[in-house]
């Protein structure tokens, strides 16, 4: 297909997507291509529905329900938004032949399943090029396509583990420990930038191409300096904490109540002083034991005890916009309520309201940046099935009659 | 590689002309082998999240210019590692990882001909990169109006701890304030019940990276859909994108009322298990998992039932169990149970440290490391990508550069600045070069 842009359109505008995406690393990439223009098509079957759709969080009001939809999970509303959903049995000769039909006239295929799973249903990137030669197409696996290992399943806290993200979080004496679905999340961002990247190649050259996306690779390109500092030194990085090899205070302590916590970090001598002022211990800032960044780092202890010796009687958020507002960066440690009720990111709208579809309006995380010039696209995510009309109607142009035959054959779910 | 752009008339008192070279005009070219090859960008950037941005962009073909304020340009030439702990702003780690490909020119910007200079480098780029807070481009006069007049097609990533926007605009930011503040350090430790001891961000520079994709995904898109004339104002908050990260908690959270990381109720073969040698992670949650485990566990009578078959059921009574599952651990080896699970068909991984990482069989076979050969650092292996391009694959095409490594380079193949202009600048002290002891 040839784009050309719109005046007035968002980025990724004119760019169409086939989404076989599932659980969370896959769906979220579509997700971003979709806020920000594409049309994104997810590919569903019945017979196999996405994790997330079974997943049981509903926000409904019957305290006791006894019927849970398909399409109401806000795990699955989170990560799918402003995609149209189709469904389709691929376990059909003529499903497959409309998921082709489909990817012929598009120009991205995302895709997250084990390894050669594709090319099994007659999908591999080969069989695709030959319906589209200029196709874009993104495997996304826990490690990758090729190799020793690439048939190993994986979930987010492995890829964590493996990539060597684990090992390094924790407390200094304690286990390390993982992270959770975050981890999919920024592959799904990483996956998300390959793509974009392909397209503009194929803007440039006419050429599509294969993107092999290992997720615990994802994992290890964040850390190049850790590995870099074990060449360099012969030493294995370990678990920090909180902490900072240079800075201090930057650390986490306790405020008034049961587990509220304040990160405070200081840089800068002059950052010190600010931080000194709003405890209201000015003889701090020339104390010789915390002068100069050397000098509070090699006294880092006896400063952590002052320090949370006052947050203990700070109401935190409270602590946190004086702290602020003086200069000093500081954060509560926010759990998701917390963040969910910030006033600053409320003020900002980086909440975005979508109607649930079993009823009321509900807000969700949208796009992480502001763009000018053109708002996201934003629409709840597709029901079951919501957009098979439109798809294979409008987009393959099949006949009204020609759907209903293939509803009642059971090709479109 | 680097499409060069000469300006017709090597002249500072030509600074006011236009030096544009819109790609647009010709949007087939068989010459092109990378995707951002012919993007021009000037990173006016420090520590990870603006220099992750533009490292994503340059290997992939960008033109990255960064631009460093002397004496000690990007603060991450002062943070390491350094090779033997021995300090070198040349020889940091984290400055070599994050702006290889790129050229860098040291400017003045104190002095009015080094402010002079930077303003027409952003007239020249698509792309501007800046996580500084907003006063600074403000106070240069280059606030995103005036740029926008100036440079109609620019697009301006701005990369600050809060955005630009709300109550905390101005709010300073550290990796691990950006952490706590985006909701992700609740999550961690993770099955960490003990409220005594604080929630802890994962280590590494997570804010700055992740603040640093969300950027390149975004300018990326910027850079796809552009138009000559619709230039774009990028405002990326890191809270926000560690918030993004947190999406799926932010619905659990709402819905049910669950704070993930205060609770210690997560079933023990879904996460952290101790080996004999180290820990492993693995994740049973399908019910195929589960018998995997089972058999690989030998098929011990309390595991027997068929009730165990089932995943709401194994949820809800894994405490009665567990501690076996982890005693049986403990007498495994990591990587045993690692491999043999996997072979099971579920998902177990070890957690490995640097070195384990970068002696893994699968990252080799894959050809994952790159060997960055650098002329104060040596030849060192930097992470690679995790994204295989089959036809425009990223690449390492130079090394991180010395500060101000650059600076005629640039001023004359950008600027046009003849040999007397180049002169007359470094003698008022406004760009700079490295020392070339």
């Amino acid at each position: 297909m040839s784009r050309r842009p719109v005046p007035g359109s968002l980025p990724l505008e004119g760019v169409r997507v086939v989404d076989m995406t599932w659980v969370w690393a896959g769906p979220f990439a579509g997700m971003l291509l979709a806020m920000m223009g594409a049309e994104v098509i997810k590919v569903e079957s019945r017979d196999r529905l996405d994790f997330f759709r079974r997943y049981v969080i509903w926000p409904l009001a019957d305290a006791a329900p006894t019927e849970l939809s398909t399409d109401g999970s806000m795990m699955f509303l989170s990560a799918n938004m402003s995609k149209l959903g189709i469904t389709l049995n691929l376990g059909k000769p003529e499903g497959k032949d409309l998921l082709k039909r489909l990817v012929a006239v598009s120009d991205v295929v995302v895709e997250n399943m084990r390894p050669g799973a594709m090319a099994r249903m007659g999908f591999g990137y080969d069989d695709l090029c030959r319906v589209n030669p200029a196709v874009i197409m993104l495997s996304s696996s826990a490690r990758g396509a090729t190799g020793p290992e690439s048939q190993y399943a994986g979930y987010a806290a492995i890829n964590h583990a493996i990539g060597g993200g684990a090992y390094i979080t924790g407390y200094p004496d304690g286990p390390p420990g993982h992270t959770l679905g975050d981890v999919d999340l920024m592959n799904a961002t990483t996956a998300a930038f390959a793509i974009v990247a392909a397209l503009r190649y194929r803007d440039l050259t006419g050429e599509g191409q294969f993107i092999d996306y290992s997720q615990s690779e994802g994992v290890t390109s964040l850390l190049g300096e850790v590995l870099l500092e074990y060449q360099m030194t012969g030493r294995i990085p370990g678990r920090k904490g909180n902490g900072d090899d240079f800075m201090a205070p930057h650390s986490v302590y306790a405020c008034w109540g049961v587990d509220h916590w304040l990160a405070i970090a200081v840089e800068t001598d002059d950052e010190f002083a600010a931080l000194c002022e709003v405890m209201e211990m000015p003889e701090l800032a020339i104390d010789s034991r915390f002068g100069g960044a050397a000098a509070r780092k090699r006294n880092e202890a006896a400063l952590d005890k002052i320090i949370t010796g006052w947050t203990r009687r700070q109401d935190r958020d409270y602590a946190a916009n004086r702290l602020c507002a003086a200069g000093v960066a500081a954060a509560p440690s926010r759990d998701a309520q917390d963040v969910f009720r910030d006033p600053h990111l409320r003020e900002r709208g980086v909440f975005v309201e979508v109607e649930h579809p079993e009823g009321g309006a509900n807000d969700l995380m949208g796009l992480p940046y502001k763009m000018s010039g053109g708002d996201p696209v934003v629409r709840r995510a597709p029901r079951l099935g919501e957009h098979n009309d439109y798809v294979f109607g409008d987009v393959l142009g099949l006949s009204t009659r020609e759907i209903a035959r293939l509803r009642r054959e059971g090709v479109i779910g | 590689m680097i499409r060069a752009h000469r300006a017709p008339t090597p002249s500072l008192a030509l600074f006011d002309g236009r030096l544009y070279d819109p790609l647009d005009s010709d949007p087939r070219r068989s010459n092109v082998t990378s995707p951002f090859e012919g993007v021009k960008v000037v990173e006016f950037a420090g520590m990870v999240s603006g220099p992750y941005c533009g490292k994503l962009l340059a290997d992939l073909g960008a033109d990255v210019v960064k631009i460093e304020e002397p004496p000690h340009g990007d603060p991450a030439r002062q943070r390491g590692p350094f090779p033997d702990d021995t300090p070198d702003p040349e020889r940091s780690g984290l400055f070599l990882y994050l702006n290889a490909n790129k050229r860098s020119l040291a400017l003045d910007l104190t002095k009015p001909d080094g402010r002079e200079a930077f303003a027409r480098f952003i007239d020249w780029a698509d792309v501007l990169i800046d996580n500084h807070s907003p006063d600074v481009l403000d106070s240069l006069g280059l606030d995103w109006e005036t740029l926008h007049k100036r440079n109609p097609s620019l697009c301006l990533v701005s990369i600050t701890p809060c955005g630009r926007t709300g109550p905390r605009a101005g709010c300073r930011g550290t990796d691990m304030t950006g952490y706590h503040a985006g909701g992700l350090g609740t999550l961690l430790p993770p099955r960490s019940s003990d409220v005594s001891r604080p929630p802890v961000k994962a280590g590494g520079y997570p804010t700055g990276y992740h603040a640093g994709l969300t950027a390149a995904f975004a300018a990326a898109a910027a850079i796809f859909g552009r138009r000559p004339g619709g230039g774009c104002l990028l405002d990326v908050s890191e809270q926000e994108s560690v918030v993004s990260l947190i999406r799926g908690f932010l619905a659990q959270s709402v819905h049910q009322r669950v704070t993930w990381s205060r609770v210690p109720d997560r079933p023990p073969a879904f996460g952290r298990m101790e080996c004999s040698d180290g820990y492993v992670v693995s994740h049973v949650v399908e019910d195929h998992h589960w018998r995997g485990l089972v058999e690989l566990m030998g098929n011990p009578d309390w595991a027997a039932g068929d009730e165990w078959n089932d995943y709401p059921y194994r949820y809800g009574h894994m405490f009665q169990i567990g501690h076996k599952i982890d005693e049986w651990a403990r007498r495994q080896k990591k990587e045993d149970f690692h491999h043999k699970g996997a072979a099971k068909g579920f998902a177990v991984g070890s957690v490995y440290n640097a070195e384990e990482v970068l002696s893994s069989r699968q990252l080799q076979a894959r050809e994952y490391f790159v060997e960055v050969d650098h002329p104060r650092a040596g030849k060192l292996r930097h992470a690679g990508w995790p994204y295989k391009m089959s036809v425009s694959p990223p690449q390492v095409r130079r090394p991180a550069p010395l500060l101000g490594q650059h600076s005629e380079e640039v001023l004359r193949e950008v600027l046009g600045c003849s040999e007397s202009d180049y002169r007359k600048l470094r003698r008022s002290g406004a760009v700079w070069k490295e020392a070339t002891s």
